[in-house]
């Protein structure tokens, strides 16, 4: 015991006095934090730019558009009518622009009168692959819907309501909050300890150290005590931070302590174990980022699972970060017990494993 | 109290009477493939003395200390440390020998005062700061007691090293090339500290290629070459075996004077203008250097050189060794 205590407080004066550790563990989630809770939290304007062309020019027209900018989701950006749209949209880098067709006026009084088989459009360019091209269809559907309504004095009558089940509310940023301290458990410990790996054998201090009467085991005890202290630490201090900065509701209990813990123990063996092919710190930081990063993407530290193609989500599930990120939501934003505990002892179990396989399979010395 | 002790009441606690053997191979065999790194090694290191492994780069000093100390496990033969196994009781030795490893690197961010703290407790002992300030001390570390060691010069790191090697109050040092790569001056200043640590009492087996550092430190020499032990002895032994012992040179006096020197019955040989008397019995000295001076040639200049390890590796080896490279 003494010598691992001995080990961890030799360890963690290195770790803080090389500032670059310090950085990755307490400041980056920070920086994180401050900048996606600066992008998705603040109450900036989402609307878009709509380019129009209204060659129709009439009060029915000027009115269709007035519904438009009333939603709130467009700006209006007239164009003249002299000019080619399709032109226009090339050299400007559009990518939508709506034209109100010569006569529309006209040809909707007409339509009105004599409503049978009758249609009259308007015309949207653009590039359908883009998002905001799928959002201004569904805006300009949803605003003629309504006009012609009132053209033909009817009314819906077939609605949705909502009806929230959620046990609480939460925001983009309390769903964030957790993917963001299990990307930090999975880089402090995994890429460190790689590093430390390469560095170690480099300038032969695993040779050294196997001259002392320390174990394997407790050398690589004392790296995951450390770990789980400063992760903890970092945790409190990002999590104050989102709470303060961005108003984050999150709920840090035993649980969310608990898989803090096992996913040091599970990133450190990991990362043990990747040392045992690195040869230098340079090798050890390519190895940790061709692994730590797919799975960084891949495993829901930035957004749902849910949004990727189906051959991610089951690529995602034999990614152990996956079962972290998952595991801290259920317990800091969603309050579900049981599938933390079901998250958690996965997690558990995959740590314990890898333990085992990292001290039996890292060596000091040579052959 | 961790120092180094010069009362000569060092720690004689070997497993075995002073002056008994702490070392011993027998036939160490070392193979990598088709390479015999370590060929068929038999050697005994005495208590309380320095040993030195001599040799150049590759002739296998370290991986024979490394199979000492634990490190590397030999292919075939026997090798006791402390009359321990190095195959099966470890765990023993590593408790009474320090070990200040080839390119020795302390942790950049630690001082040599938390280091050597640090290191005592991976040995279990805790060092009070009057231990570690007398140790440091001692290996004339001190004033840099507080510096990170990534600021040490490469003398001060190695004597950060033999320091830290120090704490668990070893039986034996093994110190592997402790001074390759450092300037005259740290050089000195090391040797001074590992004749400090054998007036302790202490037993230290030193690997050089330097020839003049081991004919200066050592007690006994082994020397190796591909493998083997190609010699081992008292410096001056050997010396006296196999090299010139002492020359007498008659700087100028060229053929002339060989054929003057040669007529009067003493052999000599020519080396550009010089005429080489080599002297291998001392007594003889006196009545060579009379018939000698008795001579009436034209002299430059007129000395004596005396004989060292480099001529007895040039006789075993066939070749002069700068820097650990070999120089045919």
């Amino acid at each position: 015991m003494n010598r691992i205590v001995a080990d961890l407080l030799s360890f963690g004066r290195q770790y803080m006095r090389s500032r670059v550790g310090a950085f990755f563990t307490f400041i980056f989630p920070i920086l994180l934090i401050l900048l996606f809770g600066a992008i998705f939290t603040q109450g900036g304007s989402s609307a878009f730019t709509l380019t129009t062309q209204n060659i129709d020019n009439t009060t029915l027209s000027q009115t269709y558009l007035d519904a438009l900018n009333s939603t709130g989701l467009v700006h209006i950006s007239l164009i003249p009518n002299n000019v080619n749209i399709e032109t226009y949209i090339r050299d400007n880098s559009l990518t939508v622009a709506l034209q109100i067709p010569w006569a529309f006026s006209q040809d909707v009084l007409t339509c009105v009168a004599s409503p049978t088989h009758c249609h009259v459009n308007l015309t949207l360019y653009g590039d359908p692959s883009k998002s905001t091209f799928g959002t201004a269809l569904g805006l300009l559907q949803a605003v003629a819907q309504q006009m012609n309504f009132q053209l033909a004095n009817a009314s819906a009558v077939v609605g949705v309501g909502v009806k929230s089940v959620a046990s609480s509310q939460y925001s983009y940023m309390d769903y964030f909050l957790p993917g963001i301290v299990g990307m930090t458990v999975m880089t402090t410990s995994m890429y460190s300890m790689t590093s430390i790996c390469g560095e170690y054998r480099t300038r032969r201090y695993f040779k050294l150290l196997a001259t002392t009467t320390l174990r394997k085991y407790e050398w690589l005890t004392s790296k995951i005590l450390w770990y789980i202290i400063s992760l903890v630490l970092s945790l409190l201090v990002t999590a104050g931070v989102g709470m303060l900065v961005w108003d984050v509701h999150v709920v840090i209990g035993p649980i969310a302590l608990a898989f803090i813990a096992v996913g040091a123990l599970l990133f450190t063996s990991l990362g043990m174990l990747f040392g045992t092919v690195v040869r230098d710190p340079e090798s050890g930081v390519a190895v940790a980022n061709a692994i730590g990063f797919p799975m960084m993407f891949l495993s829901g530290s930035f957004w749902p699972l849910e949004q990727m193609p189906s051959y991610l989500q089951a690529v995602s599930k034999a990614l152990p970060l996956t079962y972290l990120n998952s595991g801290l939501r259920d317990t800091m934003v969603f309050g579900n017990t049981a599938s933390a505990l079901t998250n958690l002892a996965i997690v558990s179990a995959l740590a314990a494993a890898l333990f085992l396989l990292a001290s039996k399979l890292v060596s000091w010395k040579e052959r | 109290m961790v120092a180094i002790r010069t009362d000569g009441a060092g720690p004689g606690r070997a497993g075995g009477s002073r002056m008994g053997t702490v070392i011993e191979t027998h036939e160490l065999v070392k193979t990598y493939g088709e390479l015999n790194a370590v060929d068929h090694l038999s050697l005994g290191v005495r208590e309380g003395t320095i040993f030195s492994l001599l040799g150049p780069n590759g002739a296998g000093k370290t991986t024979t200390v490394e199979i000492l100390e634990g490190l590397r496990a030999p292919s075939s033969g026997s090798a006791r440390v402390l009359e321990h196994d190095v195959r099966t009781e470890y765990t023993k030795i590593r408790r009474r020998v320090g070990i200040l490893p080839q390119d020795f690197e302390p942790f950049d961010r630690l001082t040599p005062r938390e280091a050597v703290a640090y290191w005592a407790r991976l040995f279990n002992r805790d060092l009070t700061k009057g231990d570690v300030k007398t140790l440091l001390e001692d290996v004339g570390l001190l004033e840099r007691a507080g510096i990170q060691s990534l600021h040490l010069s490469g003398g001060e790191k190695r004597k950060l090293g033999i320091a830290m090697s120090l704490v668990g109050e070893p039986d034996l040092l093994f110190l592997d090339e402790p001074t390759t790569g450092l300037d005259p001056k740290a050089r000195r200043d090391l040797w001074g500290l590992i004749l400090r640590v054998r007036k302790a009492g202490r037993t230290v087996l030193l690997t050089t290629h330097y020839l003049d550092e081991a004919e200066h430190l050592a007690d006994e020499v082994g020397i190796m070459h591909r493998g083997k032990l190609v010699a081992g002895g008292r410096p001056e032994e050997l010396i006296a075996r196999m090299g010139s012992q002492t020359t007498i040179v008659l700087g100028g006096a060229g053929a002339a004077g060989l054929q003057e020197v040669e007529r009067r019955g003493i052999r000599a040989t020519l080396r550009e203008n010089d005429v080489l008397v080599r002297v291998s019995d001392p007594t003889e000295m006196r009545a060579v250097l009379a018939k000698l001076a008795a001579i009436d040639i034209p002299l430059k200049d007129m000395y004596t050189v005396r004989g060292s390890l480099e001529d007895v590796f040039l006789s075993l080896v066939g070749a002069r060794m700068e820097e650990g490279v070999l120089n045919p």
